[in-house]
């Protein structure tokens, strides 16, 4: 969708998200969890690395409470985090 | 066939004229006679004539007499026959392959569908962004991106929303999540839809969203303000596409619109 009016080269297309939308947390269910990781993130320079204890955790809430399809979490991309936890917190 | 009567005529009176003297009535008569006779004597008859006349031009394909073999010796004639021969079934298997050429284009289109539909790939060339892709990444640490948000609203969508953070620093191959915040500050529910783009556009080909809250209709209840993650990954081929080198900044920009009661907008992807 870009406005931009370049007719040579090619326009961005938009892709769907591989597991699709996430539905609305009407309540507010997992909002403790999101707290928790803005405030890691702000903490620490917003380096993603150093919060992915807190974004698991916040996908772990949505998927109890229905807010989310059930998935492995390495599928998700925390396969480390699984193994051990307290390596990760020694981790920069 | 106007040539040939205009000929004719003109024969006649050129015929008949230089030599109408007084003197020899008979052989004058005799002369047009004679032109006259060998004007319907045919085509070869016109064509002595023409060719006297110096107006000679080769008639139509209509009346040209069949194609005689160009030599008389009996032995290189048939193999001129022969030549002949193969040369037409050579022409003949080409247009028939120029024919099938242009009906396997027109077939193509719902081949290839068939094709996608079987398959699965559905429209995206690369098959690879499966679960088990995400499964066995492996971030390259060395390489930090930073990703900036920003947030866009349709003017006639009376939402707030945006970013609940400015940026955020990943590496390709880890997966991460960002928030943004949207708030109906009306009295009625209203219903928006929203779409994506990437910053620099050829970086977007490496954006992978997971789970994001786009493309979707999503409901507001008046005055409820939701928050909307979205969980994404940039690929690991990044940090080794020779283009990229120089990419260090990825803007992430989402813009609502309002979904309209039995409006469907087109959602990417293949149908």
């Amino acid at each position: 969708m870009s406005t931009a009016m370049n007719f040579g080269s090619k326009s961005f297309q938009p892709r769907p998200p591989d597991k699709g939308s996430f539905p609305l947390d009407h309540f507010g269910e997992c909002k403790g969890f999101k707290e928790r990781f803005l405030k890691c993130l702000r903490d620490n320079h917003f380096e993603n690395a150093s919060c992915r204890n807190e974004s698991k955790e916040y996908l772990e809430c949505r998927m109890e409470r229905q807010l989310m399809a059930p998935e492995p979490l390495e599928k998700l991309g925390f396969g480390d985090l699984i193994d051990g936890k307290s390596e990760t917190k020694s981790e920069p | 066939m106007g040539g040939l009567w205009v000929t004719r005529w003109a024969r006649m009176a050129f015929c008949g004229w230089p030599w109408n003297h007084p003197g020899n009535p008979t052989r004058a008569a005799e002369r047009v006679e004679s032109c006259l006779r060998s004007g319907r004597s045919g085509t070869r008859g016109a064509e002595r004539e023409l060719r006297r006349l110096g107006t000679w031009r080769r008639p139509s394909l209509a009346v040209q007499p069949p194609r005689r073999p160009k030599s008389t010796n009996p032995f290189t004639r048939a193999q001129e026959e022969d030549w002949r021969r193969r040369n037409k079934t050579v022409l003949t298997y080409v247009a028939a392959a120029a024919v099938g050429m242009l009906g396997a284009s027109y077939a193509a289109v719902p081949l290839y569908r068939l094709y996608c539909q079987t398959t699965g790939l559905g429209g995206s060339a690369v098959a690879g962004h499966a679960s088990d892709q995400i499964e066995n990444m492996v971030p390259v640490k060395d390489r930090i991106i930073k990703v900036t948000f920003n947030a866009d609203v349709h003017a006639s969508l009376q939402w707030n929303f945006r970013p609940q953070q400015t940026e955020i620093y990943v590496v390709p191959g880890e997966t991460a999540l960002a928030f943004y915040k949207a708030k109906n500050p009306t009295d009625k529910p209203v219903i928006g839809i929203s779409t994506y783009n990437v910053v620099p556009f050829e970086a977007g080909q490496y954006f992978n969203k997971i789970q994001c809250f786009c493309f979707e209709e999503q409901r507001l209840n008046p005055q409820e303000e939701v928050d909307m993650p979205v969980f994404f990954y940039i690929d690991p081929e990044f940090a080794e596409d020779p283009r990229m080198v120089n990419v260090d900044l990825i803007t992430l920009s989402y813009t609502f619109f309002e979904a309209k009661e039995g409006h469907k907008l087109p959602v990417p992807g293949y149908n």
